[in-house]
């Protein structure tokens, strides 16, 4: 039984079929990517996943779990974490605060209306050494948005990281970041994944990105996926070349 | 009275209802819908309608004045204060918007009184529209047939004016993206203030529409500003066929309802709000799921 | 902490001091101030802005007046009660209000407060319509205790009252709760995507902030002597919504400030013009464009939107 299954998930919103009969095993521990044009349903797909969209028909079943009626709040405390295509963070709070929200979500006692010095600790904890694996450490201090825009998409992962969870949604980290906020972007998330311990699954436009970082690639076409296999093979996938890939070898 | 008849005046005296609410609730919604921005001051211009209405009929002898005065005046005043002082908050969030129209209120109000004073004023209906008809024998107001006339005069205006002229085009682009029509040469700000003119000028003609059956009075704002916000929520925020279509369906309820419950016109209004609200938060038409 | 001990000692003393008149405008100011930082918990740290606070005004002193009245409850208890009541119908309300967000949560409230206000005014029975209810005593407290049925013995019930409250929300805010709702202040959206059900902290916040705007009602009516509906009427909702921002939202400290100047600019104003309801309209428009961190916020130089 993998971690993550998707089994038939469909969206439709009137005539237009986001996401057509999706089936996916991600098994702990995996790097997925799900790449794709634009418009083939990626990010859609992940709003299924978190539950915040409800699916058209389909299931998804985490660590065997079935998790139809769960509301998007609810996903998460399940442990399912996730990160935006648009950078969403607390602008006023410093880095450290941003982390240590995100931490303190997932802890027992997160709505006490007392005190808070033990749920405060931990959470600076887990918060601090996620934005240590993240390299952010240097800046934990400043309000999050005055950081550069590569620090905050990397300031999203640290959130979802802090929260420990059993399985990393990244959509598009490196959206929006010039090459060479890229370029450190993917060596701070490689890094990050080589240390295992973490199941990723990753929405990505860049291919240079994917091929670096993911252990697996699903790859999606108009609603559908076309291809799903390890990245040497996807690469030379017919289907997949005239579907997106193009001028690839 | 048979059932036919009793049925067509109780539907006559609904859509005449429901013409006020339009009025109250067309003017609102433009607003919000083009500018996000929610007027908390839109039932002070209501009321500011009505008494504008009161003293054109006294100034001048004319009722048809005052539906021309009332709206003009209050459309000037509102793209005045969208040009002075709105302008400057679309920076920053929707809270500002709210907080500073109902300082409005409070100003506008104030105002009112001063000029006014504190005593409800009788607005006489005009003598063309007073008396009564026979409709299958049963005697009706003749003023309430002109409101339901006057709203759908009012509703297929609109609507023409949004759907087939370049001004009405150029409002409908302004909402969706301002920046691009910015870019086309057109002077988005200008566009703005018209039409933060334009629904206050809306809402005032409501209020003098309303004055020759409400009277005009201080505490039609309160009153006012809460109708105009249900009749949005119920027919969907920014939504102009929504707005229609919440004013007709609680006129009839409450019309209907209180026939039966005397005291339900204000329940119904709120129950009907709490229906949506669960149901489809977005509003009936809407754009949220 | 500090500075509080010093404020709430000087407070304690001004008994010793002041004239009459004065010790009355005081507390007062007290009870209004209570009732502002309560709604500064909704404004300044949840950013959830209501135009219906009188409501929970009008609750809390309809309530501890018609047990003042009907009943041989003794004063404190029939405040706490009151106050409890006060909470306990803000859960019913804001389920519904917060099925909406933004814009549309702050008009709901403004209709549940002409509800109350509509209601007020019909059920003649219990709360005596438009002529509301008059002659509420200030019963003798538990154990024969009468401290509170002298003018300056209910100050300092007032007084008590108040930096208890203001003790109660400073830990609050602090606490992990709190950490939640700056969450929700700042960005909602993102709060809920990491796991918080936001709509459950957004009623509790209403609860506690309705619960201690209730405690500053029925702290007014055995004061003034009676309850009637224009302490439920939405100007007055405004005009709290007014204190607080003028005085700074988001402090607790300010809001209390706003509810002491508004009181000294209507007690001075209304002498020279019946028409101070413009002024602060202006004031409030003046603050809300070019000073939104209020008067506490200019004092200390704190720049919150």
């Amino acid at each position: 039984m993998a971690l993550l299954e998707l089994d038939g998930l469909t969206k439709r919103y009137g005539g237009v079929t986001a996401v057509n009969d999706v089936t996916m095993r991600v098994e702990a521990g995996e790097v997925r990517a799900v790449i794709g044009p634009n418009g083939a349903g990626k990010t859609s797909l992940f709003h299924l996943i978190t539950g915040v969209v409800p699916a058209t028909s389909g299931e998804v079943r985490f660590d065997g779990r079935v998790l139809s009626g769960l509301s998007s709040y609810q996903r998460c405390q399940a442990g399912l974490s996730r990160t935006f295509q648009l950078t969403s963070l607390f602008p006023e709070m410093t880095a450290r605060e941003n982390c240590r929200v995100a931490a303190q979500a997932r802890l027992p006692r997160r709505w006490q209306p007392w005190g808070g010095t033990t749920v405060f600790g931990e959470a600076s904890a887990r918060g601090d050494e996620a934005l240590e694996r993240l390299g952010l450490s240097a800046v934990a201090g400043r309000p999050a948005g005055l950081l550069s825009h590569g620090d905050q998409r990397l300031l999203e992962v640290a959130m979802a990281l802090s929260q420990r969870p059993r399985v990393l949604l990244l959509d598009e980290p490196t959206q929006g970041l010039s090459v060479e906020e890229t370029l450190t972007a993917v060596d701070t998330l490689a890094g990050l994944f080589a240390g295992g311990g973490l199941t990723v699954l990753l929405v990505e436009h860049d291919m240079e990105v994917v091929f670096r970082l993911a252990s697996k690639i699903t790859v999606m076409h108009r609603g559908s996926v076309i291809a799903d296999d390890v990245p040497s093979v996807v690469k030379d996938d017919a289907a997949v070349q005239a579907a997106y890939l193009g001028g690839y070898a | 009275m048979d059932l036919l008849s009793f049925l067509l005046v109780q539907c006559l005296n609904a859509l005449s209802q429901a013409a006020l609410l339009f009025f109250l609730g067309v003017g609102l919604t433009l607003i919000f819908g083009i500018m996000r921005i929610v007027n908390f001051a839109h039932g002070t211009f209501y009321m500011l309608g009505a008494f504008l209405g009161y003293s054109a009929v006294r100034v001048t002898g004319s009722f048809w004045a005052g539906l021309v005065l009332g709206p003009l005046v209050a459309g000037g005043i509102g793209a005045a204060f969208e040009m002075g002082l709105l302008r400057r908050l679309y920076k920053r969030d929707d809270s500002a918007f709210l907080m500073v129209t109902f300082g409005l209120t409070l100003v506008l109000g104030e105002i009112i009184r001063l000029v006014w004073g504190v005593d409800a004023l009788q607005v006489q209906v005009p003598d063309s529209l007073s008396g009564i008809v026979f409709l299958l024998d049963e005697p009706f107001p003749v003023y309430r047939l002109f409101l339901v006339a006057a709203g759908a005069i009012v509703a297929v205006g609109i609507w023409q004016f949004l759907e087939r002229t370049r001004l009405g085009l150029l409002i409908r682009a302004t909402s969706q993206n301002a920046e691009m029509v910015h870019a086309l040469g057109v002077d988005v700000n200008l566009v703005r203030s018209g039409i933060f003119g334009i629904g206050c000028g809306l809402a005032a003609l409501g209020g003098v529409l309303a004055a020759p059956l409400l009277s005009a009075s201080l505490g039609m704002a309160g009153n006012a500003i809460i109708d105009a916000f249900v009749i949005v929520i119920i027919g969907g925020m920014g939504s102009f066929p929504g707005s229609l279509l919440a004013a007709i369906l609680v006129a009839f309820v409450q019309v209907f309802g209180t026939y039966y419950f005397p005291d339900f016109a204000m329940a119904a209004m709120y129950l009907l709000m709490l229906l949506v609200l669960v149901v489809r938060p977005g509003g009936l038409l809407g754009k949220e799921a | 902490m500090r500075i509080f001990v010093c404020v709430a000692l000087l407070l304690a003393m001004a008994p010793l001091g002041l004239p009459l008149f004065a010790m009355t405008l005081l507390t007062e100011a007290l009870i209004l101030g209570l009732l502002a930082m309560s709604l500064d918990l909704m404004v300044g740290y949840t950013r959830l802005i209501s135009f219906g606070h009188a409501a929970a005004y009008g609750l809390g002193a309809y309530a501890s007046g018609y047990l003042l009245l009907h009943t041989s409850l003794p004063l404190p208890f029939a405040v706490l009660a009151a106050s409890v009541l006060a909470g306990v119908v803000a859960i019913g309300v804001a389920w519904v209000c917060t099925l909406a967000k933004g814009v549309s949560f702050s008009m709901l409230t403004l209709a549940f407060a002409q509800l109350l206000y509509a209601v007020a005014f019909k059920w003649t029975s219990v709360t005596g319509a438009s002529d509301g209810l008059a002659g509420i005593p200030r019963t003798a407290g538990p154990f024969g205790v009468t401290v509170f049925q002298t003018k300056n013995g209910y100050y300092y019930f007032v007084l008590v009252c108040l930096l208890g409250a203001y003790l109660f929300c400073r830990s609050l805010v602090a606490s992990p709760f709190g950490a939640v709702l700056r969450g929700i202040r700042e960005n909602e959206a993102k709060t809920l995507s990491l796991g918080y059900n936001t709509r459950l902290y957004k009623i509790a916040v209403v609860a506690v902030s309705f619960a201690l705007g209730g405690l500053a009602g029925a702290l007014y009516s055995p004061f003034a002597g009676f309850a009637n509906t224009e302490l439920v009427f939405w100007l007055f909702s405004g005009q709290v919504l007014i204190m607080v921002i003028v005085g700074g939202q988001g402090t607790l400290i300010g809001p209390i400030l706003g509810a002491a100047f508004f009181m000294l600019l209507e007690h001075v104003l209304s002498q020279y013009t019946e028409s101070w309801a413009l002024f602060f309209g202006l004031i409030f428009i003046g603050f809300v464009m070019f000073a939104p961190q209020g008067i506490w916020g200019l004092l200390t130089r704190r720049a919150r939107a």
